[in-house]
C-alpha cells in the first residue's frame, strides 16, 4: 500500500514557523522510506501525520489513495503498525495480551488471536513460554521485538516506526536491524521509518527523506544516489565527511571490476608461471586446485624452483567471498596488511582478485558507476 | 448520662463474683474477665460500623471515579475537583455530623453522608494522581494503535492507576473506620454509639479503641492483598526475578 504526501504542513498553535512544511513525496508499497534528519526537523510529526496522531493542517496525505482526512482516525490507526521508541507495552499485560491488543480491538475471536500469537512469537524468536511473562520480565531488545510483534498482529500493510531501535545498546540494536530487514524481506510492508541516526537510514532504507529545519525535505533518494550526488550542502554535511566509505557498504564484491592474477597449478613448471607474471594486472601468482580453488600465493623462493611446489610459502587469506560487503572486504584486506585477495564463489572457487587498488580507485571517484542497493529497485536521478 | 449508661452495666456485674463487680466497680484499667463475658454486646456494633464503613467507602469511590472521569479530559475541572473536595475535607467532622442534622435527620443515613463527602478528597486525588502516573508512552501507543478514549481509560489507563487508587482507598477506609466513631453525634450506629456509652468505663472504651483500631488494620490488609491481586505484574515472582538474575550473569548481552 502506497503512502503520497501531497503537500502536506503541520502548524503547532502559537508556533510562526511551521513543524513540516509542504511536503511532498511518494513511498511506494512494500518499500521502507526512512525520514531522518537532525532533532526538530519535523521528521516525527511528519510520520504522525500519517496516522493523524498529528493532524494535517495543510494539504493532504493519501494511504492507497484514499484520503487520510476521510478516515476516523481511530479506524484509521488500526490499520497501521505503530512501533516507537519508548515501545509503549502496556506494563499491566502480558506479551501474549500485549501483541493481541490491535486484534482485540477489531474483535478477532479467540482462537485466531492465539494462533497469531503463536506465529508472532516465533516469527520474531522469541519462545513460547514467553507469552505470559509482563513487559518488566524482558529484556531491552526482547520487548522492543514484542512491540514490533504488537504492531504486525492484525497484518496491516503500512507500518509507522518512530527509532524503533533507538534505545537500544548498539550490538543488539544491529542484531535488530538485521532481523528486521530480514523480516521485511518476507513480509513487504511500507514502510515510514524515523531515525537521526543516518547510518542507520543508509542500512534500512530503501528511499531515504533527508528533513532539514523547518520541515523541509532536503533531499528524497535511495541510500546510493544521497552518498553520491547530496542535493545541496546541508545534505552533504548531514551525510558525513565519510559518506565515501558509506558507499563502500553499499555494494558488493561481485560489484566492482575484479581484477586477473596468473594461475598457477601443483607441479606446474615454475618458468610458464613466471612468463605469465609479465605484465599480469596482479604481480603475484596464485595457486589454485584443479577446482581452481585458491591454495595459497607464490613466494620469489617458490618460484626458484622448477616446479610449483604443493604447499606455498602463504596462505590465500584474506579470502573474500562474492556476496561480502565492499566495506568489509577491505576491512579484511587492511587487518591482514595484503593488497590482493582472491575472491572466490559460494563453491569456494576462484572468481578473481580484488584489489586495494580498484577500492581506492573506486573511492576517488565520485561519480564512479556504481550498482544499485540491492533492495532499492528504481533509482532516480542522474543514472537514467 | 453517664451515670445512667453504666447502670445497667453494673445491673449486670451485680450477678457475678466479688473479683469482676470490684474491678467494674472501681472501674479498673481492663476487667478481663468482664469482657469474656460481655463480648457480644459488641457483635453487632462492629458488624454495623464495618457496614457504615463499606457503605460510605464504596460510595466515595463511585462519586470521585465519576467526578475523575468527568475531569480527565477537562483538565480544568481537576482543580475544581481538588478544592472543593479539600473544602469538605477540612470542615472539623464533630460540626460536619452536627450541621448535616437538620437537612438529613438523626440516623445512619446522615452518617453515611458525612462518612461519605469525607472519603472523596483522599479517593479522588488519588485516581487523578494514578491516571496522571501512566506511562505518556503506553497512552501514545494504546492511541497509535486505534483505541478510542473510552477504550484507552478503560482497557490502559484505569488498570495502570490501579495502585494508586487502591492506595487511596486503603487510607481512605482507615480513616472512614476512626471518623465513624464519630457518626453518634449524627445518631449513627457502630462503635462509636458503643463508646459514647462507655465514655466513663475505661474497660469498654478499650474494648471499643481496640476493635476500631484492629478492624483499621483488618481492612488496610484485605485492600493491600486486594492491590496485589488487580497489579500482579508489579512484582515479579521471587523464582522468576532469581531466574532472570542468573541469566542476565551468564549472557550479560542476551536480548
Amino acid at each position: 500500500m502506497s503512502v503520497e504526501y501531497r503537500h502536506a504542513t503541520k502548524r503547532f498553535a502559537g508556533q510562526d514557523r511551521p513543524a513540516v512544511h509542504d511536503l511532498s513525496l511518494e513511498v511506494e508499497a512494500g518499500e521502507i522510506c526512512v525520514l531522518v534528519g537532525p532533532s526538530g526537523c519535523g521528521k516525527t510529526t511528519a510520520m504522525r501525520m500519517v496516522n493523524r496522531m498529528v493532524e494535517i493542517t495543510e494539504g493532504d496525505i493519501l494511504i492507497g489513495g484514499t484520503s487520510v482526512r476521510d478516515r476516523e482516525p481511530a479506524h484509521l490507526r488500526r490499520g497501521i503498525g505503530y512501533v516507537i521508541q519508548q515501545i509503549g507495552l502496556f506494563p499491566h499485560r502480558t506479551v501474549a495480551d500485549n501483541i493481541a491488543t490491535v486484534p482485540a480491538l477489531v474483535g478477532w475471536d479467540r482462537d485466531r488471536v492465539e494462533r497469531r500469537v503463536g506465529e508472532l512469537l516465533e516469527l520474531i524468536g522469541l519462545a513460547p513460554e514467553t507469552r505470559d511473562r509482563y513487559p518488566s520480565q524482558l529484556s531491552g531488545g526482547q520487548q522492543q521485538r514484542v512491540g514490533v510483534a504488537r504492531a504486525l498482529a492484525a497484518d496491516p500493510p503500512l507500518m509507522l516506526m518512530d527509532e524503533p531501535f533507538g534505545a537500544i545498546d548498539p550490538i543488539n540494536r544491529e542484531r535488530l536491524q538485521n532481523e528486521f530487514l530480514r523480516l521485511q524481506a518476507n513480509i513487504r510492508k511500507t514502510v515510514l521509518f524515523v531515525t537521526h541516526d543516518i547510518d542507520e537510514a543508509i542500512k534500512m532504507g530503501d528511499r531515504i527523506a533527508i528533513m532539514k529545519q523547518g520541515g523541509v525535505l532536503a533531499q528524497y533518494a535511495t541510500p546510493a544516489e544521497l552518498l553520491m550526488t547530496p542535493a545541496d550542502d546541508f545534505v552533504e554535511d548531514f551525510v558525513g565527511a565519510d559518506r565515501a566509505l558509506k558507499r563502500l557498504a553499499l555494494l558488493r564484491v561481485a560489484d566492482v571490476d575484479l581484477w586477473e592474477a596468473p594461475l598457477a597449478y601443483v607441479g606446474q613448471a615454475t618458468e610458464e608461471v613466471r612468463a605469465k607474471l609479465e605484465g599480469a594486472e596482479v604481480p603475484h601468482a596464485l595457486l589454485v586446485d584443479p577446482e581452481r580453488r585458491p591454495l595459497g600465493w607464490l613466494s620469489d623462493r617458490d618460484l626458484a624452483r622448477e616446479t610449483v611446489p604443493a604447499i606455498p610459502d602463504s596462505s590465500p587469506d584474506p579470502r573474500v567471498e562474492l556476496d561480502d560487503v565492499l566495506r568489509d572486504a577491505l576491512s579484511d584486506l587492511l587487518q591482514a596488511e595484503s593488497l590482493y585477495a582472491p575472491v572466490v564463489d559460494a563453491q569456494g572457487r576462484l572468481a578473481g582478485v580484488l584489489s586495494v587498488e580498484v577500492i581506492s580507485d573506486f573511492l576517488t571517484s565520485p561519480a564512479a558507476e556504481v550498482e544499485e542497493h540491492p533492495a532499492a529497485e528504481r533509482p532516480l536521478g542522474h543514472h537514467e | 448520662m453517664n451515670s445512667s449508661a453504666i447502670a445497667p452495666l453494673l445491673a449486670q456485674v451485680e450477678l457475678r463474683d466479688r473479683s469482676d463487680t470490684n474491678c467494674v466497680q472501681d472501674n479498673g484499667t481492663f476487667c478481663l474477665d468482664w469482657a469474656v463475658d460481655n463480648y457480644e454486646r459488641y457483635v453487632d456494633p462492629t458488624l454495623e460500623h464495618i457496614v457504615l464503613v463499606i457503605v460510605s467507602v464504596v460510595l466515595g469511590f463511585l462519586i470521585a471515579m465519576g467526578l475523575a472521569v468527568l475531569s480527565h479530559r477537562r483538565r480544568w475541572l481537576i482543580p475544581t475537583f481538588t478544592g472543593l473536595t479539600g473544602v469538605i475535607y477540612t470542615i472539623p467532622s464533630i460540626s460536619l455530623f452536627l450541621l448535616l442534622l437538620p437537612f438529613t435527620g438523626r440516623g445512619n443515613d446522615t452518617a453515611v453522608i458525612a462518612l461519605t463527602l469525607y472519603t472523596l478528597q483522599i479517593i479522588y486525588r488519588n485516581i487523578v494522581t494514578g491516571l496522571n502516573n501512566v506511562p505518556p508512552e503506553a497512552r501514545d501507543a494504546g492511541r497509535g494503535m486505534g483505541m478510542t478514549d473510552n477504550q484507552l481509560l478503560r482497557r490502559v489507563e484505569f488498570p495502570l492507576a490501579t495502585p494508586e487508587i487502591v492506595a487511596g482507598l486503603r487510607i481512605a477506609t482507615v480513616s472512614t473506620v476512626a471518623i465513624a466513631t464519630l457518626a453518634v453525634f449524627a445518631g449513627g450506629s457502630g462503635l462509636g454509639a458503643e463508646m459514647y456509652r462507655s465514655l466513663d468505663f475505661k474497660t469498654g472504651l478499650l474494648i471499643t479503641t481496640g476493635l476500631t483500631v484492629i478492624m483499621a488494620i483488618a481492612f488496610d490488609l484485605c485492600l493491600s492483598l486486594f492491590q496485589r491481586f488487580l497489579a500482579p505484574w508489579q512484582a515479579p515472582a521471587p523464582r522468576e526475578r532469581r531466574a532472570r538474575l542468573a541469566a542476565l550473569t551468564r549472557r550479560p548481552a542476551d536480548a
